[in-house]
């Protein structure tokens, strides 16, 4: 019963607090709404673009052209699959698909299709050449790969080889940089925010010091003198997380498809994503709240009274 | 009078142990001053002592490690059986149950009512609401407040502030009640009052002790009185008056 009395004293007067120095905690609360903000913003881009980075990597590495009709004679089946052996064969190689030009026509029709477009040969018999796409465990393989085929006994057999190592070193260092200046910009808005929480409450507990000092020689415990003040800061953190899920949850439906088509996150991810989001959201404001004012609270309330 | 008290649900004592007890008591600041030297003090349950001496005596820091806001640089301070310096920081708040203070500018809360001054002692430390509904109308009765209990303390005269801050400093029913100076802002009848509320807590077996500069006061009552001077103890006698009489 004496617990759930001083959990009832803690949260009333924190309340009451928070709200007797109503503009120093919404200050301090939108610092933290802005900090969660950013945190948020820069998780749905990293997210994304780790989403694309794993749709590169399962999609196809390296694509070899074959050589074949109009130059050379189409390859034969028996060519084909000591190729295709060859190819598996190879250090950092998952899986390889033969792409024959009946197939290769079928694509190049469905991506206009795609684009509500019809292709248009104007009447003339084209034949795409024939390729075999390589998927790799490894996406660092790639340039291994490429020797193999270039240097190696079935050279004769390639045509032109294209890899996709370009746009897959483009993106990682496109999102290492979105990593680091993210991370230091949360750094500096988290220190802000933490300077706004310890003067809020160190605030608080001046304005009160005489209620300190009254409760200190009527024999109140230092948990109950404490801790109203910590959770004030929570109160602050709790407060700024709440907002800034909902702000969240505004701005995603528009956000999601992007995620999804954009990024190619994989729907059932992109589902999760927001709950995902939210709980790191209020952990976050949460912890930022409980850490300013600890810190408040053990460096001003000795001093106080 | 004391089954009348008892009735009230004010506790009566009838132990004698001391309550307090210095021996070789010391305190020298950081800054060199030495502000208590050699004290040896027995002060039995039930007694009623006048502490006095000039300004700087020592008489704030005497009551300061009493309450244990400061521990002695030298010697031993008991305080209802428990030696303060033995003890640790988390049973400071139940060492201050046991002493009720009250101060010359009353220390009362501005925006609460009376009630709520006397309420906010029980409720900071864990009291149910059925303690606090039970409790503070006795406390306000004994201290003859009890009509006055939806009152600001600014819509209190400065006696009837002492008194509220003497219900509260009573709310945990301590061995021991400190008053450090409770008259120095009231009038002289005013100041007589409290002091006849103070006898009444001393009768019900509440120890008192009171800081003064009043000599009327201390001369006319002829308790115990200690006399600090320059930190140290010049005077303890019984029956006595504010100065040296021989």
């Amino acid at each position: 019963m004496r617990f759930f009395r001083f959990i009832g004293f803690t949260v009333v007067r924190a309340w009451q607090g928070f709200w007797r120095n109503a503009m120093m905690s919404l200050a301090a609360t939108a610092t933290v709404i802005l900090m969660l903000i950013l945190l948020s913003g820069l998780l749905i881009v990293i997210s994304g673009l780790d989403s694309g980075l794993h749709f590169i990597e399962s999609k196809v590495a390296v694509t070899a052209r074959l050589v074949g009709p109009p130059e050379h004679a189409a390859m034969t089946e028996e060519q084909l699959a000591t190729l295709i052996d060859y190819v598996r064969g190879l250090d950092g190689v998952k899986d390889v698909t033969y792409v024959s030009p009946e197939l290769a026509m079928q694509r190049l029709q469905q991506t206009y299709a795609d684009r509500g477009e019809k292709l248009d040969l104007g009447g003339a018999n084209i034949t795409l050449y024939s390729s075999i796409e390589i998927a790799l465990t490894d996406p660092n393989a790639s340039q291994s790969v490429v020797d193999a085929l270039t240097t190696g006994p079935h050279k004769p057999d390639i045509d032109r080889i294209t890899t996709k190592q370009a746009d897959y070193d483009e993106l990682l260092s496109i999102i290492g940089t979105i990593r680091t200046v993210g991370i230091v910009a949360l750094i500096l808005v988290g220190a802000v925010v933490l300077f706004m929480i310890v003067n809020t409450i160190r605030i608080a507990v001046y304005s009160r010091a005489n209620e300190i000092e009254i409760m200190r020689l009527v024999g109140a415990s230092d948990s109950f003198i404490r801790w109203p003040f910590i959770l004030e800061g929570v109160l602050c953190g709790l407060i700024g997380g709440l907002v800034t899920i909902v702000l969240v949850a505004i701005v995603w439906d528009p956000i999601q498809p992007v995620m999804v088509r954009v990024f190619q996150m994989p729907t059932s991810v992109s589902a999760q994503f927001l709950a995902t989001l939210s709980a790191v959201v209020l952990v976050v404001g949460l912890g930022v709240g409980a850490i300013g004012s600890w810190i408040s609270v053990r460096s001003n309330l000795s001093a106080a009274a | 009078m004391i089954g009348a008290m008892e009735r009230a649900g004010i506790g009566v004592r009838e132990e004698a142990q001391p309550v307090i007890s210095m021996v070789d008591v010391g305190m020298t600041y950081p800054n060199g001053k030495v502000a208590l030297a050699d004290v040896n003090v027995l002060i039995p349950a039930g007694d009623f002592v006048f502490l006095v001496g000039p300004s700087g005596a020592g008489k704030s820091t005497f009551i300061r490690l009493l309450i244990r806001e400061q521990l002695p640089t030298g010697g031993r301070v008991v305080v209802a059986g428990r030696d303060l310096a033995r003890m640790r920081r988390r049973e400071v708040p139940r060492l201050r149950r046991r002493i009720g203070i009250v101060f010359q500018d009353f220390r009362l809360l501005p925006n609460k009512t009376v009630f709520e001054n006397v309420a906010f002692a029980l409720e900071v430390t864990g009291s149910s609401r059925a303690d606090i509904r039970r409790r503070v109308p006795q406390l306000l009765n004994l201290v003859g407040l009890h009509e006055h209990d939806e009152h600001l303390p600014t819509q209190l005269s400065g006696g009837e502030q002492q008194r509220v801050a003497i219900a509260r400093a009573l709310v945990h029913d301590p061995a021991m009640l400190i008053a450090d100076e409770p008259t120095g802002n009231l009038d002289p009848v005013t100041s007589w009052e409290i002091i006849q509320l103070l006898i009444q807590i001393n009768e019900l077996g509440t120890t008192v002790l009171m800081a003064t500069h009043n000599q009327e006061i201390v001369n006319a009552m002829r308790r115990r009185v200690l006399a600090l001077e320059h930190g140290l103890l010049v005077r303890d006698e019984s029956g006595a008056a504010y100065e040296r009489e021989y």
